[in-house]
């Protein structure tokens, strides 16, 4: 966590991720409107009375945005999170029991991975019929896991390996002791980048899955918002406001995620870090105290 | 001693961190006769593997060779060569075997391609003159030529460390630098390769800079040897004196860690 | 080889789960499965075509193997029934046409960025720290960050609707009649120019940050610093021992990125309104035209399928080590 703290990418992340968590928080201080119904005339241009304008039926676009993150964020990181411990599950007891258990998990595993997501989850969708922010987490939670259950199959692997693991099993440990406590905490920079990535992914295909279509339109939501855009074609009548306000949003949210995500990464792989080590050196070299 | 091929003065290095430096090397000096065989000994960390990087000059940044460093080669100073001098120099001059026989050789390049791109590279040698001189230093090391056309992974470990020694000599160089170069092979086949290095050697009259941990093998293997403790050269003497007469507390220690030494001096 | 003939047999069974799915997905689902799939047929299809429809779908009578068995015999026959909103086209020939849109678009760009990617990963990695790193690694992270819909719809907003340069939509004028003919390929050039940008700009990111990453991995390698103590040139030991390396795991995940690369390309013809799967689907979706949303899983899951083996064989190709085995 302090590594973390150092990292200025991760700062950056963080600081957009808070910010964005506490304006969704507080959307009942900084907007007197409701999002879901009509507060103006349809179409208006940024005002003093409307800040970033209203929809084609006359909502609010910055009420909207506002208690849309709080969708975008439960919908990524709920989703994120059972992603993640799907995939971190499955991806230790394939890894650790091996054998005929991994077999199986791992065929699973790769045949998910060669389904195409987005279009798997189309149907799936098409078929629940306006699923809703909850329904939405779900059905992520159950498509999605493969690709994390991999990559932590593949660490434990080598972690499975190492004495302590041995030795707890030369001790008789129970086999889900050993994953859980053993195993499982040499895994957690893995689990990290696995969360981070999972509640990305999340949040974009919420959004693209209710842009296309298949949300719930009464959802108040930042892909609902593109989808109800697109459908008054904004871009056409010139309501730019519709449609960039939850495009930047996204954008936004989107670029803290990835900032966190490249800082963990690096933390993870210390080989990928800069730092500044390189400009001090840079700065020797200058100063004429050495050379390669 | 008469005129070193290789000496080292006052070599300090340091890897440059956020905040603070580590100083891997620190101040060390030694030199090298013509044909001779010197060892650098110490555990893991030593900093000898930095010393022989900066040799070739091999160093990337965050490493930092500090001003008042010399490494003259044949009383050239290594470290003001320009970039084309330096390309020049490289193999040419110093070859280098490094730690892991199972990766020096790139896995996707045929071992012909291998040769070929030092052959062409330093004396422009066509397809057919390179593959005439790889098939001879190929024989050198025991391996049938034919087998040029393989790719590393067709060999075996010991097969695989031949060969970079093979494209190691492959230019004639004045000194080989081998960084534990048989660390990662069995006993018997770091036992024949150290032998084949030292007919080879006393053949072609190349010297050899020999790092190593195993401090064991190093006084069956070298003239002299060096002793480093934490960046610092601490002791350096003729492998028979370090053998029987070591000064410093550290060489006494590390001495003491073995098991006693049976066979004598590698012939 | 073997290696080869066991990814096969592997892809065949990825593509039947993916029937599998769409043929129990209806039956899990509350209430009547026919009523579910055909109830915006409504009054406009012929009773004798709704029944053809239950069959190629499995609705049979007899117990549940049979009827799925039934429903594989139509897949494997490549019958994937009539949609419904163009009722009477085949859905094969609704999403055939559409695909031949998808693959030109999707496959152009993913060979531009792939090549474009990995080459400013393999220079960024080389020149590690410099100022042109830092620019393109942050680059990259936005780029990748963002996604598909919102570039599209910036791209759309930015040089489709403020600049006015290219046009808003559609693969070519409508006017001209597809032929080849300089005028109509010229057209679907200047049609495609948006969608392709956009979708150079989702994909490039991740070609990049996966090289660059390889490449730094790779770099401490004994046979790179080998290559540079030979006295080889800059190029020579960048390309030909770290990058030709470091290429190896950026095919392989490649593979991976097939399914994003898919998802971007929907996204992108849906706001670009450009006649490929995605537009189909959306169309579909809004009818809930389900013959052509099962479809487009099964046409999806093969197009991915042919992919990957495409980057298998690659993948042998680059690796002297899988030759042998």
């Amino acid at each position: 966590m302090k590594t973390l703290l150092r990292n200025r990418k991760a700062l950056v992340g963080l600081a957009i991720i808070a910010t964005i968590a506490i304006l969704a928080i507080a959307a009942p201080l900084l907007t007197e409107y409701n999002p879901a119904t009509r507060t103006g005339r349809p179409h208006q241009a940024p005002s003093m009375d409307h800040i970033l304008g209203t929809t084609r039926i006359g909502q609010d676009v910055f009420a909207r945005v506002l208690y849309g993150a709080r969708t975008s964020l439960m919908v990524g990181f709920g989703a994120g999170l059972l992603i993640t411990l799907v995939g971190t599950v499955l991806g230790i007891v394939a890894g650790y029991r091996g054998g005929k258990t991994d077999e199986v998990i791992s065929f699973f595993t790769n045949m998910v991975l060669v389904v195409p997501n987005l279009p798997l989850l189309l149907v799936l969708a098409a078929f629940i019929g306006q699923a809703s922010p909850v329904v939405i987490a779900l059905i992520l939670g159950a498509t999605s896991w493969a690709w994390g259950a991999r990559v932590t199959r593949a660490e434990t692997l080598s972690v499975k390996q190492k004495d302590f693991v041995k030795s707890a099993e030369m001790m008789g440990e129970r086999q889900w002791r050993i994953m859980a406590f053993e195993i499982f905490p040499n895994v957690i920079s893995i689990v990290g980048i696995n969360f981070i990535g999972s509640v990305i992914f999340a949040i974009i295909t919420q959004a693209t899955l209710e842009f296309l279509g298949l949300g719930d339109p009464r959802a108040i939501s930042w892909g609902n918002m593109l989808f109800a855009a697109q459908k008054a074609s904004a871009l056409s009548v010139g309501a730019w406001w519709e449609i960039l306000t939850p495009c930047f949003a996204l954008a936004f949210l989107g670029i803290g995620m990835s900032l966190l995500n490249f800082a963990v990464d690096e933390i993870a792989n210390p080989r990928l870090r800069t730092g500044n080590r390189l400009g001090r050196w840079s700065l020797l070299v200058r100063n004429g105290e050495g050379r390669l | 001693m008469n005129q070193p091929l290789l000496s080292v003065k006052n070599l300090t290095i340091d890897y440059i961190g956020d905040e603070t430096d580590f100083r891997a090397v620190d101040n060390v000096s030694f030199d090298v006769a013509p044909g001779e065989v010197f060892g650098l000994a110490g555990e893991s960390g030593c900093g000898k593997s930095t010393i022989a990087f900066a040799i070739s000059r091999l160093h990337r940044p965050p490493a930092l060779i500090r001003t008042g460093s010399e490494i003259l080669l044949d009383s050239r100073e290594v470290l003001d060569l320009n970039p084309q001098e330096l390309a020049a120099f490289r193999w040419r001059e110093v070859a280098m075997v490094f730690q892991s026989a199972m990766n020096s050789l790139n896995p996707v390049l045929r071992v012909e391609a291998q040769f070929y791109d030092v052959l062409k590279t330093h004396l422009g040698m066509t397809k057919a003159q390179a593959r005439e001189r790889t098939a001879e230093m190929l024989k050198l090391v025991d391996i049938n030529p034919d087998r040029m056309r393989d790719y590393p992974h067709q060999f075996s470990g010991g097969m695989r460390q031949r060969i970079v020694i093979a494209i190691c000599l492959a230019l004639g160089p004045k000194m080989v630098v081998m960084d534990e170069p048989t660390t990662a092979l069995d006993v018997v086949v770091q036992r024949e390769i150290l032998q084949r290095i030292n007919e080879l050697r006393k053949k072609l009259g190349f010297s050899v800079l020999f790092i190593t941990h195993d401090l064991g093998l190093m006084v069956q293997f070298c003239d002299r040897i060096g002793i480093m403790l934490g960046g610092k050269l601490v002791e350096q003497n003729t492998a028979q004196a370090i053998y029987r007469t070591p000064q410093h507390d550290y060489t006494k220690k590390l001495w003491a860690s073995f098991p006693s030494l049976h066979g004598g001096v590698l012939a | 080889m073997a290696f080869l003939f066991r990814r096969l047999a592997f892809y065949l069974a990825a593509f039947l789960a993916a029937a599998t799915i769409n043929f129990f997905l209806p039956r899990l689902m509350p209430g009547d499965p026919i009523q579910l799939m055909f109830s915006s047929a409504g009054a406009e299809l012929p009773p004798e075509s709704l029944e053809a429809l239950k069959l190629t779908f499995g609705f049979v009578d007899g117990p549940l193997w049979q009827q799925y068995l039934t429903y594989l015999g139509s897949i494997f026959t490549g019958d994937l029934g009539r949609s419904i909103k163009y009722f009477p086209l085949p859905v094969t020939s609704v999403l055939g046409h559409a695909l031949i849109w998808t693959l030109v678009l999707m496959g152009t760009a993913t060979i531009i960025s792939f090549i474009l990617g990995t080459w400013l990963g393999v220079m960024a990695a080389w020149k590690r720290g410099s100022r042109f790193d830092v620019i393109v690694s942050v680059s990259a992270i936005f780029a990748t960050s963002v996604p598909a819909v919102v570039t599209s719809l910036i791209v759309l907003f930015v040089f489709g609707f403020t600049l006015d340069w290219f046009p808003n939509g559609y693969a070519a004028d409508p006017s001209l009649d597809p032929a080849f003919t300089l005028q109509y390929i010229s057209s679907v050039a200047y049609h495609g120019v948006l969608p392709m940008v956009t979708l150079c700009t989702v994909l490039i990111g991740g070609f990049t940050v996966t090289m660059r990453n390889n490449m730094i991995n790779l770099l401490g390698e004994d046979y790179i610093v080998m290559a540079r103590a030979k006295g080889l040139s800059d190029r020579r030991v960048m390309l030909w021992y770290a990058a030709r390396n470091a290429l190896l795991p950026t095919v392989s995940s490649l593979a991976i990125a097939i399914g994003t690369i898919l998802g971007g390309s929907l996204v992108t013809e849906v706001v670009f309104n450009y006649p490929g799967l995605g537009n189909v689907l959306y169309q579909a979706i809004l009818a809930r035209d389900y013959p052509v949303i099962q479809g487009q899983l099964l046409i999806m899951t093969a197009t991915m399928l042919v992919a990957n083996f495409i980057v298998d064989v690659s993948y042998v190709l680059l690796d002297p080590r899988l030759k042998a085995a």
